[in-house]
């Protein structure tokens, strides 16, 4: 009875986790834009930041599932981690669990052959993570009475705000978006402490 | 207008090249040309040939009455894209070629590097034999449209070439010129479908392949001019006279803009030749091959390579669109870079985050490094912002400005630390590398 335990509650840290590691995600992709940053975190960072760790969230959601289904104190089929609604436990709430981990396994699938897909339909299968991390949080607040009092509900109303007010940060930078042609004239002004012919005039200084 | 001495040379390994200056030069001797060089620039260089005289030249274009027949000669005579990628031209016409319904067709004479003459000149010179090609192409894939794109105010000669064609009938397919607008990547296949559809010459992703989906959806074909000069070549001669310049893996001859401290000018070269005869590497300090995505090479490597990829690329260069400069020894390289790496950094599209973003930091860079007293790190930064902005943009502008970049880093090394002590081995400021004054700043100028 004692592994059985373990396996509850190592589902339950593990799905706790791959919710504040997917918040992490949905934020770090969000902040990720052309023309804005993270200050003091250089693009290639946030991005590289944004697929590892959506990685290691995938690794913590299959032990979350497989832990789940493999205790014994309740009867979870291992289809139903994929496929929704196929538990009979708590039918709603992993249903919910199940839909948002299909829609991370497209878009982390479709990221990997990126290379091979049409950018439109890359990016269409991308914003699925505006639906799936709700799911998701759905899931975890229906399903988990762990996070439904005391500060793992807060740290829960945190993951939300926190996604809140990056969307809302996203939608205000891209009202301030500038158009395509003029956004490589912006950027080259930032970097030319000498005017538009910096490097000339830096080369006649040192010449004469 | 300077009157630049004209001249051919036969090296002593055998290998030919004709020469052309860049500016309208009048004499030189006939030459009788089999299967030698030049094969697409008028025997008498400087003078175009206009209609009659290429008729007499080479005679009508040998249409084979249906689609695919020419096709095979092509795959056998193994003729590569000269717009700069060097893609095999059979595979393209193929996947056309199989497809149904509306077809297009492009000739691509938008050249866009700014140091490359060659398409300018050969659609000045040898108007007829590029739409020559442009319809044998056409009826090889069936194609529906056929358009020319080219920068504009192109050359008269064009432009006459093909009413004169039209009024005795030559012609399989009508052709609609298009205008590019005058941006870097402007002849950028995916870019050239944009702007032929109405919209800006930028770039879009890869997939689908324009051989796919192109132009309103349809499978287009676009092709650089040259390369449409040498299939109505081999479609006259064959494969067997088309290889008999070049080498086994790359045959035929390629038209090359080089760049001297004296003189630019376009040549027409057997792939394989010595990059020596095209250029003397004495005199100069470093050798840029293959244009603004290119590779700086030093002086000592040049005197040992071959004109084409196979040799080229294990010094990580690659002939591109056939720009070769021999930067003079009294210049500096590194103020060159960086007036370049500013221009590509000006011409990116702004699209895509790395290139965006990327390309403007590395031109700061370079600026500084050729400053004087440059901040410790800035090599290491450049090196490591090529990596990160390589293979990170819907076309491969990125790419070769890393290239470009690091090469420079390279062989220019020594001036770097020169710099660095607050001296600078160049006494001509002069640029060398030629650039357009103007930049992109609105959406009217990428249309």
């Amino acid at each position: 009875m004692g592994g059985t335990t373990a396996f509850w509650y190592a589902s339950r840290a593990t799905g706790i986790v791959a919710l504040l590691l997917l918040t992490a995600v949905l934020v770090l992709g969000i902040l990720v834009n052309r023309q804005g940053r993270l200050p003091g975190l250089p693009r290639f960072a946030v991005t590289s930041l944004h697929r590892n760790i959506s990685l290691l969230a995938v690794a913590f959601i299959a032990v979350h599932v497989l832990t789940a289904v493999l205790d014994t104190y309740v009867r979870i089929p291992l289809v139903s981690g994929v496929i929704p609604f196929a538990s009979g436990y708590e039918r709603l709430w992993l249903g919910l669990g199940a839909i948002s981990f299909d829609l991370m396994l497209a878009m982390i699938i479709t990221s990997l052959i990126r290379g091979h897909l049409n950018r439109i339909l890359w990016r269409a299968i991308h914003l699925l993570a505006y639906l799936c991390w709700p799911v998701a949080f759905a899931h975890s607040i229906g399903s988990s009475r762990d996070l439904q009092h005391g500060w793992m509900l807060d740290l829960a109303v945190a993951c939300a705000l926190v996604v809140v007010a990056a969307a809302g940060w996203r939608l205000a930078s891209a009202a301030r978006q500038l158009p395509r042609a003029a956004r490589v004239a912006a950027i080259l002004a930032q970097h030319a402490p000498h005017g538009p012919h910096g490097s000339r005039q830096a080369h006649e200084r040192i010449s004469r | 207008m300077t009157m630049a001495p004209v001249n051919e040379t036969v090296n002593e390994a055998g290998n030919e090249t004709a020469h052309e200056t860049v500016n309208e030069a009048t004499g030189g001797a006939i030459r009788p040309s089999a299967a030698g060089l030049p094969r697409l620039l008028p025997l008498i260089p400087g003078v175009p040939e206009d209609l009659r005289g290429h008729l007499a030249r080479y005679g009508r274009p040998p249409y084979r009455g249906g689609p695919g027949h020419l096709i095979q000669a092509v795959e056998q005579a193994g003729l590569t894209g000269r717009g700069g990628a060097a893609f095999p031209v059979h595979r393209k016409l193929a996947i056309v070629a199989r497809a149904r319904g509306r077809k297009v067709i492009v000739a691509n004479g938008a050249e866009s590097e700014p140091a490359s003459h060659k398409d300018a000149l050969l659609l000045r010179a040898a108007p007829n034999l590029v739409l020559d090609g442009l319809q044998l192409a056409a009826e090889a894939i069936g194609a529906s449209e056929a358009y020319l794109y080219l920068h504009p105010g192109a050359s008269p000669e064009v432009l006459r070439a093909l009413n004169q064609r039209a009024a005795v009938g030559l012609d399989w397919l009508g052709v609609t010129i298009a205008e590019a607008p005058p941006r870097f990547l402007a002849g950028q296949e995916s870019a050239l479908v944009n702007r032929l559809g109405g919209g800006p010459a930028v770039p879009t992703f890869v997939p689908p392949r324009v051989t796919e989906r192109g132009l309103g959806g349809a499978p287009t074909l676009v092709q650089n001019v040259e390369t449409l000069a040498h299939l109505a070549l081999i479609a006259r001669y064959g494969p067997r006279w088309f290889r008999a310049l070049g080498t086994a893996r790359e045959p035929g001859s390629m038209l090359a803009t080089v760049h001297t401290s004296d003189i630019s000018q376009v040549v027409e070269a057997e792939i394989g030749a010595p990059l020596r005869t095209l250029v003397n590497p004495e005199g100069a300090q470093a050798v840029l091959v293959g244009g603004y995505h290119g590779t700086w090479l030093p002086v000592g490597t040049v005197s040992t390579l071959t004109l084409g990829n196979q040799a080229l690329s294990q010094h990580g260069a690659a002939v591109g669109a056939g720009v070769i400069a021999a930067l003079p020894a009294d210049r500096c390289g590194l103020a060159e870079a960086a007036r370049v790496v500013r221009y590509l950094a000006a011409e990116s599209a702004g699209q895509c985050g790395p290139c965006l973003n990327g390309l403007p930091r590395m031109a700061a860079a370079l600026a500084e490094l050729a400053g004087q007293g440059h901040r410790r790190q800035v090599r290491a930064d450049l090196e490591r912002w090529a990596g990160l902005v390589t293979g990170r943009g819907a076309c491969n502008h990125p790419d070769g400005t890393a290239r470009f970049v690091r090469s420079a880093l390279t062989v220019f090394a020594p001036e770097i630390g020169r710099h660095a002590r607050g001296h600078c081995s160049a006494t001509n400021r002069r640029p060398f590398l030629p650039l357009p004054d103007s930049m992109p700043i609105s959406e009217e100028d990428w249309i």
